[in-house]
């Protein structure tokens, strides 16, 4: 059981019974602070990434040209 | 206690005495104790009962993207191209956000994290902040056209711009000030369903019922063939369906309510309703100002409620309101989703606490975001003389642009073993998710095209 000075103030014993009886351990917003591992990224997965992350970027310039080109 | 895929990458196990107990918890607790009790008993009406319980997310995200711009995107293409290849078009479109939604859910009742939670920490914060990046500005963008349409629909009743937005900024005060997911879900379902005021304006305009069968069926007519502006409006009626913000929402709205992979099959249920009345909510307001097409009437400047104007000669005042209200209703609700999106965004990055069943004095970071983000754009909306349908459609076009990236970092994790457990996504979607993230890439593509070289589509057959 969670020690008592961790427990929010309000909460009482029969709160953290149903809590812990009903929620999944990572549905507990206090746990949801650890960090899940990285992964590691293939050449293929970074090759994609970086593709769509420039076709982004040119498409942006292409929507800004074509404001200016409208505006004009 | 059962524990999910990411017991196996997590630290275990986790001590309970580091387990701290908050009013977020302990209000999901009692949801989940109603939804326990509902799938332990038998019948039609417990089974009911349990739908009733666990839809939510899916409906208010797919409802919440009938947004203001949308719905002006959808109106000026009735209007610009009266019944025909659209209409099909947004259909398949929401099919496309059924299958990109359905992702979403599945990873966030599987691993019970927000989108941009499991982005920063399964790809680092270099690509994180990339994705924070684009959100922010989408979400933002996309905020100040809600109040666009806030702002034109009110007017139709007379409603001065300062009033529409302030009484906005109300509204989206007394939607999250419940404290409590679930009645802030409840109270926005209802609001939402109010999208529907598009069908009974259809209705009014006595469609030819032939003409909107014969498009589903051929795609056609297309008038004016392939063109910069069939594009833009092709390019706004996606940006109208499948947007960033949706993946973020519906993913966090998914965990804040609760859901576990016990839940799966009735979110993909209430994934698919949603989809459904959204759909038929598009293609009503399409129908709706297809006489406008008919009449030879010129909806190039119209904002939403110039639509309603422009239509009270052919359905009458009472018609013409319908769609007003309607215009308003969509920029509400999704001024309320989305503010909430970048919330539920910032807590995830910033690992602050983040749900709409925290107390202000507990979530004041989230809050404080939500409440920033409206306000900043219902003030740019004041600016006079900003061309306003033009913004709407730009907006549209600039969501679809980043979708694909989006989506790859969506594809990934649903794909992610390690993260998933055997709830990965299966082989028929992933063909589907890629046919899709293909389809978007090209249609932008395309787009740029038309831009840089508008005589390829001279070639084409367009003009």
């Amino acid at each position: 059981m969670p020690s008592k000075d961790k427990v929010h103030s309000a909460i009482t014993s029969s709160d953290q019974k149903l809590v812990l009886s009903s929620l999944e351990p990572e549905q507990l917003a206090g746990l949801k602070k650890h960090l899940i591992p990285r992964r590691q990224l293939s050449g293929l997965e970074k090759f994609v990434m970086w593709s769509l992350r420039i076709y982004l970027l040119f498409m942006i310039v292409v929507v800004i040209y074509q404001v200016w080109a409208s505006l004009h | 206690m059962n524990l999910g895929p990411l017991s196996r990458i997590t630290p275990q196990p986790v001590p309970q005495d580091d387990v701290v107990i908050t009013h977020e918890d302990v209000d999901r607790a009692h949801d989940r104790v109603r939804v326990s009790a509902a799938r332990a008993q038998r019948g039609a009406f417990s089974k009911f009962r349990l739908l009733w319980l666990l839809v939510g997310p899916g409906i208010l995200v797919m409802l919440g993207e009938n947004d203001g711009p949308s719905m002006i995107s959808y109106a000026a293409t009735g209007a610009r191209f009266g019944i025909g290849f659209f209409i099909p078009f947004v259909i398949l479109t929401f099919c496309m956000a059924i299958v990109v939604q359905e992702m979403t859910m599945r990873l966030g009742s599987a691993t019970h994290r927000g989108h941009a939670e499991l982005i920063f920490d399964r790809f680092g914060p270099f690509w994180g902040w990339f994705s924070m990046i684009d959100l922010g500005i989408g979400n933002f963008l996309t905020l100040i056209t809600e109040f666009i349409a806030i702002r034109a629909g009110l007017g139709f009743f007379g409603v001065p711009p300062w009033a529409a937005v302030g009484s906005a900024l109300v509204f989206l005060c007394l939607a999250v000030m419940m404290h409590r997911y679930w009645t802030w879900e409840r109270t926005l379902l209802a609001i939402a369903v109010f999208n529907l005021v598009f069908v009974p304006v259809a209705l009014l305009t006595h469609p030819n019922w032939h003409s909107v069968g014969s498009a589903l069926v051929t795609w056609k007519p297309l008038p004016g063939g392939l063109t910069q502006d069939t594009l833009i409006i092709v390019l706004a009626d996606i940006g109208a369906t499948v947007t960033p913000w949706m993946l973020f929402f519906q993913q966090s709205a998914t965990v804040d309510k609760g859901l576990t992979r016990k839940d799966i099959h009735l979110g993909r249920i209430d994934t698919v309703v949603g989809a459904a009345l959204a759909a038929t909510a598009a293609v009503a307001t399409i129908i709706a100002t297809a006489p406008l097409f008919a009449h030879h009437m010129t909806a190039e400047n119209f904002q939403g409620a110039e639509f309603a104007q422009a239509l009270q000669p052919l359905i009458g005042r009472f018609g013409a309101a319908l769609f007003a209200i309607g215009i308003v209703e969509a920029g509400m609700v999704a001024s309320v989703t989305i503010s909430i999106s970048s919330a539920y965004a910032f807590g995830e990055v910033a690992r602050r606490p983040h749900s709409l069943n925290l107390p202000v004095a507990q979530g004041k970071a989230f809050y404080s975001v939500l409440f920033l983000c409206a306000a900043t754009a219902g003030a740019i909306v004041l600016i006079p003389g900003l061309p306003l349908v033009y913004v709407v459609l730009l907006v549209n076009v600039v969501a679809v642009l980043a979708m694909p990236p989006a989506l790859v970092f969506l594809f990934m994790l649903a794909n992610d073993r390690e993260v998933m457990g055997d709830l990965v996504s299966p082989r028929w979607a992933n063909i589907l998710a890629t046919g899709v993230v293909v389809f978007l890439t090209l249609a932008g593509l395309l787009f740029g095209i038309s831009v840089i070289a508008p005589n390829v589509f001279a070639f084409l057959g367009g003009k």
